[in-house]
């Protein structure tokens, strides 16, 4: 093969990981009784986009289970066959010996062979099942997605230049081509004309057949007819499914990037659909237009392009695929896919496409890509289109680093401006305004960037509950309120495995068994709610199950084995967070507490990692909320900064419980030397931060104020100059240029450009900790 | 060519010179970023006294050592005409506060001799040797050593990573 394949692997790894994660989630939400065609169709789609992709990179494994599913599948959604619960098992099932087989291909280990064996056989028992009286060949019908009957066409397959010449390319694409045909070769291509002509006789859609020739000539370069008298037999049969399928518009998408493939074929697809739904569309020349382009891939880019617009007739749809599109989209196939999906939309309500296509046609002015978007945007009907582009993180970082800076920048000379005059700089002073509330949104833009809705960890726990309640014996229902609240990407991946644990312990321990629930008067289905929300500064994320609750008596028992302080008297929010407690959560305690065990102390070690807060929430026989606090993202803090000795710092704010004026009253000593504070009951070690940190600060602690903070060593007051305010800072690393510094896990810079340090305040508390201890012991 | 044995860096080219009180060093251009005024410090807790603390160079978090203090030099002040010498040392930047860069010159190993071995604070292993320019005596300070070095207190595990990077 003359192009290198791996360099695409990548992009198949995502798109198809992608393609599964949305094919188990439609599955999931699948009313078996009454199963929308809609979703049966989108996960046909999905099912079939994987395996054009998987059979483009010869990853056949995946494209034998791929195509078995979508056998059953496709009989489905023509509803030759109802839909059963064990469906959706095996349809499960074979998502995971997919997703199985993608890891292998990624470096995993080998997919379990069995494993495979046993989910094609189900699969294909399911499709033949009850169908063998229904469709006089059901092998044939297994084999081909599409069941029409064989017939036989004229296939002309343009090939780029440098592939028409291997001999070897062109017997591996016949070999392809056997697959799903039989194939009577005509000519073979030769440098002098690269065509390659065939007679197929096949069950195989065109689309298909497309699909197959999809790595060797684009599209447009296949021209597919009927041969001889089948004249009116639908030249664009499958069409209107397959161009209602982004998924074979997905796996052309990286085709894009390769040098002899001159135009999108996303595009040509959707030109297809039109011509299909525009009957008075000259088919020959439309055709010639597309085969135009392949000789030079220079020629290609601007006038390849240029030929769509101008083309005759349907072609002026393209106008409709924006250009900007099409620009954005050479390095971005996911785009493709979106745009794909909304003609695919228009395909599917016959007549809609039409009328969008005559009027593109009609309209010859539309030209640029926001015409162009408003059309395909009402094409769009209820569907949520997803574009998107695919960027690494580090060049999005890079960009919050620089839009870090200029807000630096411009808060600089906000300042410089404040001493000119106002009447003589009037211009300069409403261009730095301007400037302030530009940088302003472009911040606010730029760092939605790293944000992803909490869905994508929500999606992934309908699945780990459906297998876990039925490992059980309980009923529970899922529900997830506020998926679109966003999240910073890191935090979305950190927050995962927490909220797994949270959810297992919820439905091993919270939810009862369906005749314990029906004893208690409540509904045998138990319900899980996963919910997010935005408060404040922070992202609240809730688990909630209606199950027993937590026993108070049983942990309070249990404490006291542990030798934990407590008593019969503790607040009921006290004694959750008893549960925290490492080592608090052994097994016996977890059965018979009715859950909330393991590991609980991870998670929140986990979440406090990141910044966050957990609290639970119990009352017997109603159930448990667990309830995280986030803050919105790992590269911002929200911190109150206090001068101390002339320098700033930042005390992050979710440690600050509060700050007072210290009266000389309220200040005793301990041992004559060490100093605590008392404040609202409680005797607190006090701390100077001028100290700790060996600057120069007040000593008269009346001048000064406390910050009472609280870390994982406990309360401790801070003591400081003065507060300066409360702000959001931008977290850097000091040990990229320098080194750690006890007591500081950070730097930011202010508004004015100077640097400050951020408060490390376990690490302050422990060392003021320990510097009363050893003053103590001298 | 003949490389002195005190470094492995080529001792041939172009050297920036700054001087310290009444010494004049120079180091190795090419590790050299920018020069620039000393200006709004941010003081590093319980650092030694020649770390003079940190400074936002465009965004980026940038320790300075003040190599006056470092090298026992006396009287210094800050003023508008201190400067700060940012460097390239391996894959971090770090700052030299010194008082003030005179000129880049050109260094043959020719015009090199090797220091005397004396009880100094600049031990001779920073120094890649003494060259003369216009009778004045220019000290040529391996840079990129002292600055990793272990007494220098910049970075974590002194040395081993940078000093290997050349």
């Amino acid at each position: 093969m003359s192009i290198d394949m791996s360099q695409f692997y990548q992009v198949f790894f995502e798109e198809t990981s992608e393609h599964l994660a949305n094919m188990e989630n439609l599955l999931l939400s699948l009313d078996v009784d009454d199963p929308s065609l809609e979703d049966l169709n989108a996960v046909f789609r999905a099912a079939h986009s994987i395996k054009g992709g998987s059979g483009t990179f010869g990853f056949t494994d995946m494209t034998s289970v791929t195509h078995v599913l979508e056998s059953l599948l496709d009989r489905l959604r023509k509803e030759e066959l109802a839909l059963r619960a064990d469906m959706v098992d095996a349809f499960l099932a074979a998502g995971d010996v997919l997703r199985a087989q993608l890891e292998h291909h990624q470096g995993g280990p080998e997919a379990d062979a069995d494993e495979i064996e046993t989910v094609c056989a189900r699969l294909n028992q399911l499709a033949a099942g009850e169908s063998a009286a229904a469709t006089p060949a059901p092998v044939a019908a297994a084999s081909a997605p599409t069941a029409t009957p064989a017939r036989k066409i004229r296939l002309e397959c343009t090939l780029p230049p440098n592939i028409a010449g291997v001999a070897e390319v062109i017997d591996n694409l016949l070999d392809a081509l056997r697959d799903i045909a039989a194939v009577d070769v005509k000519q073979r291509p030769n440098p002098a004309d690269t065509r390659l002509i065939l007679v197929l006789t096949t069950q195989a859609g065109d689309s298909e057949l497309k699909d197959s020739l999809a790595f060797y000539s684009a599209p447009e370069g296949i021209s597919i007819q009927p041969e001889a008298e089948e004249e009116a037999y639908g030249f664009f049969d499958d069409l209107p499914s397959e161009a209602a399928s982004p998924t074979v518009d997905d796996s052309y998408g990286f085709f894009v990037d390769l040098p002899n493939e001159p135009v999108s074929a996303a595009e040509e697809d959707d030109g297809f659909g039109l011509f299909d739904d525009a009957p008075g569309v000259p088919i020959e020349p439309a055709q010639q237009a597309f085969v135009l382009p392949g000789d030079s891939p220079a020629a290609i880019e601007g006038p390849g392009y240029g030929i769509y617009v101008d083309a005759p007739g349907g072609l002026g749809l393209f106008d409709g695929a924006p250009g900007a599109e099409h620009v954005l989209g050479i390095g971005a196939p996911g785009l493709f896919s979106g745009k794909a999906k909304s003609e695919a939309e228009a395909t599917e309500t016959p007549g809609e496409p039409v009328s969008v296509g005559r009027r593109l046609i009609d309209n010859p002015s539309i030209e640029t890509a926001k015409a162009g978007r408003r059309d395909s945007d009402k094409a769009v009907t209820a569907t949520n289109t997803d574009t998107s582009i695919r960027v690494a993180v580090e060049k999005v970082d890079q960009l919050i680093n620089l839009v870090g800076e200029l807000v630096i920048t411009q808060a600089m000379l906000a300042e410089a401006a404040n001493n000119l005059d106002p009447v003589l700089a009037e211009k300069l002073l409403a261009g730095i305004d301007l400037l302030s509330r530009n940088t302003r949104d472009m911040q606010e833009s730029v760092m939605s960037i790293r944000m992803l809705p909490m869905s994508m960890v929500f999606s992934r726990f309908p699945r780990v509950v459906r297998d876990l309640a039925g490992k059980l014996n309980k009923q529970v229902e899922i529900k997830t309120i506020g998926d679109n609240t966003e999240l910073d990407k890191g935090l979305i991946e950190k927050i995962t495995d927490p909220m797994t644990h949270l959810v297992r312990n919820s439905l091993d321990h919270g939810i009862e068994t369906p005749e314990k629930r029906i004893a208690a008067g409540k509904n045998p289905k138990g319900t899980l709610t996963l919910k997010a929300s935005h408060q404040g500064g922070s992202v609240v994320i809730e688990v909630i199950d209606d199950g027993g609750g937590l026993n108070r008596a049983r942990i309070l028992e249990k404490a006291k084995e542990k030798g934990l302080p407590v008593s019969d008297n503790m607040a009921d929010f006290d004694v959750w967070q008893l549960i925290f407690a490492p080592g608090f959560s052994t097994a016996d305690v977890v059965t018979d507490v009715s859950g909330r065990g393991v590991g609980m102390d991870v998670v929140k070690r986990n979440i406090e990692g990141l910044g966050g807060r957990v609290e639970l929430e119990s009352s017997p026989g109603f159930g448990t909320r667990t309830v995280i606090r986030l803050p919105l993202t790992l590269a911002i803090l929200d911190g109150m900064s206090v001068g101390v000795g002339g320098e700033t710092f930042i005390v992050p704010i979710t440690t600050v419980i509060e700050s007072l004026q210290p009266k000389m009253d309220d200040i005793r000593t301990m041992a004559g030397d060490s100093r605590m504070v008392h404040v609202r009951g409680e005797y607190l070690p006090l701390i100077s931060l001028a100290e700790a940190f060996g600057l120069d600060g007040f000593d008269d602690i009346t001048k000064g104020l406390l910050v009472v903070v609280e870390a994982e060593e406990g309360k401790a007051a801070l003591f400081v100059d003065e507060l300066l305010g409360q702000q959001q800072v931008v977290i850097k690393s000091l040990e990229a240029n320098y080194r750690k510094v006890p007591g500081i896990s950070g730097a930011t810079i202010m508004g004015d450009g100077r640097v400050a340090m951020i408060v490390d305040v376990s690490a302050v508390t422990r060392m003021g900790l320990s510097n009363i201890k050893r003053r103590q012991a001298a | 060519m003949d490389y002195p044995e005190t470094s492995g860096i080529a001792t041939s080219g172009e050297y920036l010179t700054f001087t310290l009180g009444a010494e004049e060093y120079a180091i190795d251009i090419l590790k050299v970023q920018e020069i620039r005024g000393y200006d709004a410090v941010t003081k590093i807790a319980n650092a030694p006294p020649f770390i003079k603390g940190v400074i936002n160079l465009r965004g980026v978090i940038v320790p300075l050592v003040d190599l006056r203090i470092k090298f026992n030099l006396g009287n210094f002040t800050y003023d508008e005409f201190t400067v700060v010498i940012i460097l390239n040392i391996g894959k971090r930047v770090m700052g030299v506060v010194v008082d003030g860069v005179s000129d880049v010159i050109q260094l043959s190993s020719d015009n090199l001799h090797a220091a005397p071995e004396f009880g100094s604070i600049l031990d001779t292993r920073y120094i890649l040797g003494l060259g003369t320019v216009e009778e004045r005596m220019i000290i040529v300070v391996d840079i990129e050593r002292l600055m990793t070095s272990q007494e220098m207190s910049l970075v974590e595990s002194a040395g081993q990573p940078l000093a290997v990077a050349t």
